[in-house]
């Protein structure tokens, strides 16, 4: 474990130099001044569409780039061959993987949380939102983002194209939006075999659309009880795929 | 041989978040309609790939925008037919609260312009918006009244039907026009004192910016018609 | 106790490309001893084996048969990783840190506590020449500087075995002759020194003893009392000991 933070801080310091990075950061903050332009347009909601619109520019900005670092994250280490001199130092493969991954997170985090100050100001304009509700709704889309990442580096590590990679991970995260819907569709099948498998599937998929709070807010808020077990649900499947790319990563020779 | 603890520990883990996820589906259940309710339409396939991709609060925003559009001077995709005003109005409120059902304006500014807006007269398309609006989300209190005030409409009973509309100016989720179709019925009633306090309110209201311009010109409007000599009855 | 030690040891790569798997011997029945304290030079073709014992030994592979030991554990060990130091034979460091950065990255990861890292990696980059290049990006860097730096991670923790991957391949010959005194140093410190050749002269200059590798076979090993004072023996010795597997021939001009 003494190794992750070294791991993490050269991931992190990494990602920051790099101009994907800066770029996608930038991105993001024309996206918001965007939403302050579509708001406009909304007549007396404008307040709401600025909440909702700078939130899924957040959201969508950290997915694109978790998805992005981590696909690449091994997979180019190990096509620059970079590794080598760092698994053949006393490092075990699960700290290498754990700090790669908390530094990528955190490097997305940052950006986030960037975004969110500058989306936080704008909607001060406009009458603001309630602060812990807030929060809750930026600690949703951190979820997301780590299961997202989480996802994609067991991906890429299973695939080892970062293109099949990518587009599974799209995938996952459209399927991990349709648990309902499979669901639904499950109780209309005849066959008990097809029912089972959907609803396998949706079990298997992460589910996203339950703690999608940045699109339920201006329904009635869960309970705070909820929030905790969001925050488990978080963790035990971000926990599930690093263990399993832990797994993969253990058996691959280089 | 393989060492297979990871696997173990990704299972244990998969088990432990299978019981959060059902824990969090008995706490909160989000409450929107399946996708295949949905509305079909132009705006189909752009409804669909956002909500999808859940981002449906903000599909519902952007369908918010193409409403106001339509209902301002109309959208090149929903042309009316001649001597068929607002024809999809109803529509494309319904197409708002299928993506969020919590975007109560949208059927509420619908269904005023539909029920109350002069030249207009659909009641029961209004009618059937609110009742959708009401068995998506019962907590909203505008939904009832709307409806009451509709019932006192067919009745005839106008006092009570615009003492009702009155009552509800205050509440957040009142659309401006709806605010400003109230003054206008006021007005049209003879009720000038009325209209002229509605429009001082809705100047007075930051969130009825929309409404400011036509407001300043309509409370100078009501003003000089309130200076006006009473004509003496003989 | 040995420093190195294969006992026995085969690595076939298998590949499997549409149905059909594909099996290259990389090493064959690999039996080596390498006592503490000696410089053993590996030499042979292109594709002989001498990088596959080498990942084998820094536990970038594992052996399909026998046993690889270093510094008496079977590899890979992470407590022994921290007392070997490994140069492979081009510079595969992080190009988004500084000289100084990687330094300290590698510091961390070999357990140098924290209070001694910076002052250490900066002692090694003077001594390997970059002292006044260490703050620089090494997407800075030239080929020379970043074999350089290369081998300061690979002496910053003052391990007692050095693993060196044809240390130089592509060095001018200021830089060979700077290379091969640092082998002699360090064999006067008493550390253990594996390096890979292709360079006859290099390897006479320095080795206590030669091993010769040819389709994954170690043919021959050589002492140095075999070649001393002879000065085409060892040449003579290689050419008769390798077979070309490479499908080319030799160059003949008559």
């Amino acid at each position: 474990m003494k190794t992750i933070p070294a791991v993490f801080a050269y991931t992190f310091k990494e990602h920051v130099r790099h101009k994907a990075w800066l770029s996608s950061a930038l991105f993001g903050l024309v996206l918001l001044a965007g939403s302050l332009v579509v708001s406009a347009l909304a007549q007396d909601e404008r307040a709401r569409l600025m909440l909702d619109l700078g939130l899924a520019a957040i959201e969508a900005i950290s997915l694109i780039g978790v998805v992005f670092l981590t696909v690449n994250l091994i997979l180019q280490e190990v096509e620059s061959r970079a590794i080598y001199l760092i698994l053949t130092h006393p490092v075990k493969r699960s700290d290498y993987l754990l700090g790669r991954f908390l530094g990528t997170l955190s490097a997305v985090a940052v950006s986030m949380a960037g975004m969110a100050v500058m989306h936080a100001v704008l909607l001060g304009l406009y009458g603001g939102a309630a602060p812990g509700r807030y929060l809750a709704a930026l600690a949703c889309v951190l979820g997301k983002t780590a299961v997202m990442g989480a996802l994609s580096l067991l991906l890429s590590l299973a695939l080892t194209s970062e293109a099949a990679a990518m587009a599974f991970a799209v995938f996952l995260w459209l399927l991990g939006h349709f648990s309902s819907e499979m669901r639904f569709l499950a109780d209309r099948s005849g066959s008990s075999l097809l029912n089972t498998t959907i609803v396998a599937f949706s079990h298997a998929a992460p589910d996203f659309a339950r703690f999608n709070y940045r699109d339920f807010w201006h329904q009635p808020a869960p309970p705070a009880e909820w929030l905790m077990w969001t925050a488990i649900y978080v963790f035990a499947y971000t926990g599930a795929c690093l263990a399993l790319s832990v797994q993969l990563f253990e058996q691959k020779e280089f | 041989m393989m060492r297979l603890r990871w696997l173990g520990a990704a299972a244990a883990l998969f088990v432990l978040a299978l019981f959060a996820g059902s824990r969090m589906r008995r706490l909160h259940e989000p409450r929107f309609p399946s996708l295949s309710e949905l509305k079909a339409g132009p705006f189909a396939f752009q409804d669909a790939a956002m909500a999808a991709a859940g981002f449906r609060a903000p599909a519902a925003d952007l369908a918010w925008i193409q409403l106001l559009q339509y209902a301002a001077g109309g959208v090149p995709e929903l042309p009316d037919r001649p001597g068929h005003p607002y024809e999809h109005l109803a529509n494309l409120s319904l197409r708002v609260t299928r993506l969020d059902p919590s975007f109560h304006r949208a059927v509420l500014y619908a269904a005023g312009i539909l029920a109350w807006f002069h030249g207009i007269e659909r009641p029961d398309e209004a009618a059937d918006l609110l009742n959708e609006g009401m068995h998506r989300s019962p907590e909203q209190p505008l939904y009832a009244l709307y409806l009451a005030a509709l019932a006192f409409k067919k009745q005839g009973d106008t006092d009570r039907m615009v003492a009702l509309l009155e009552s509800s100016v205050d509440l957040p989720d009142t659309p401006t026009t709806m605010k400003a179709i109230l003054a206008n019925l006021r007005q049209s009633r003879g009720e000038y004192r009325e209209a002229l306090a509605l429009w001082i309110r809705i100047l007075d209201n930051d969130r009825d910016r929309s409404e400011h311009a036509r407001a300043k010109l309509k409370i100078v409007e009501l003003k000089a018609l309130l200076a006006r000599p009473v004509p003496k009855k003989r | 106790m040995n420093a190195i030690r294969f006992q026995r040891v085969s690595k076939i790569y298998r590949r499997s490309h549409l149905g059909r798997t594909t099996e290259t011997a990389g090493l064959v029945e690999l039996d080596l001893d390498v006592p503490k304290g000696e410089v053993f030079g590996l030499l042979g073709l292109n594709g002989s084996g001498k990088t596959t014992a080498i990942k084998l030994l820094m536990g970038l592979h594992l052996p399909t048969k026998g046993e690889v030991e270093t510094l008496g554990r079977r590899a890979p060990d992470i407590e022994v990783l921290a007392k070997i130091g490994y140069a492979p034979e081009a510079a595969y460091l992080n190009r988004t840190l500084t000289g100084r950065e990687n330094l300290r990255l590698f510091a961390a990861l070999s357990g140098i506590p924290r209070a001694e890292r910076e002052a250490r990696a900066a002692d090694m980059l003077e001594k390997v020449g970059l002292g006044k290049a260490m703050d620089k990006r090494l997407s800075e860097y030239s080929k020379g500087m970043l074999q350089r730096a290369s081998l300061a991670q690979a002496l910053v923790h003052d391990p007692e075995l050095v693993i060196l991957d044809e240390p130089v391949t592509g060095l001018d010959p200021l830089a060979i002759k700077e290379v091969r005194a640092l082998i002699l140093w360090l064999k006067g410190k008493g550390k253990t020194v594996l390096f890979s050749s292709h360079d006859i002269s290099e390897v006479e200059r320095v080795c206590d003893r030669i091993g010769i590798l040819s389709g994954g076979r170690l043919v021959k090993v050589i002492k140095q009392d075999e070649w001393r004072g002879k000065p085409d023996y060892l040449e003579a010795a290689f050419a008769a000991a390798v077979t070309r597997t490479d499908g080319v021939g030799p160059i003949r001009m008559e």
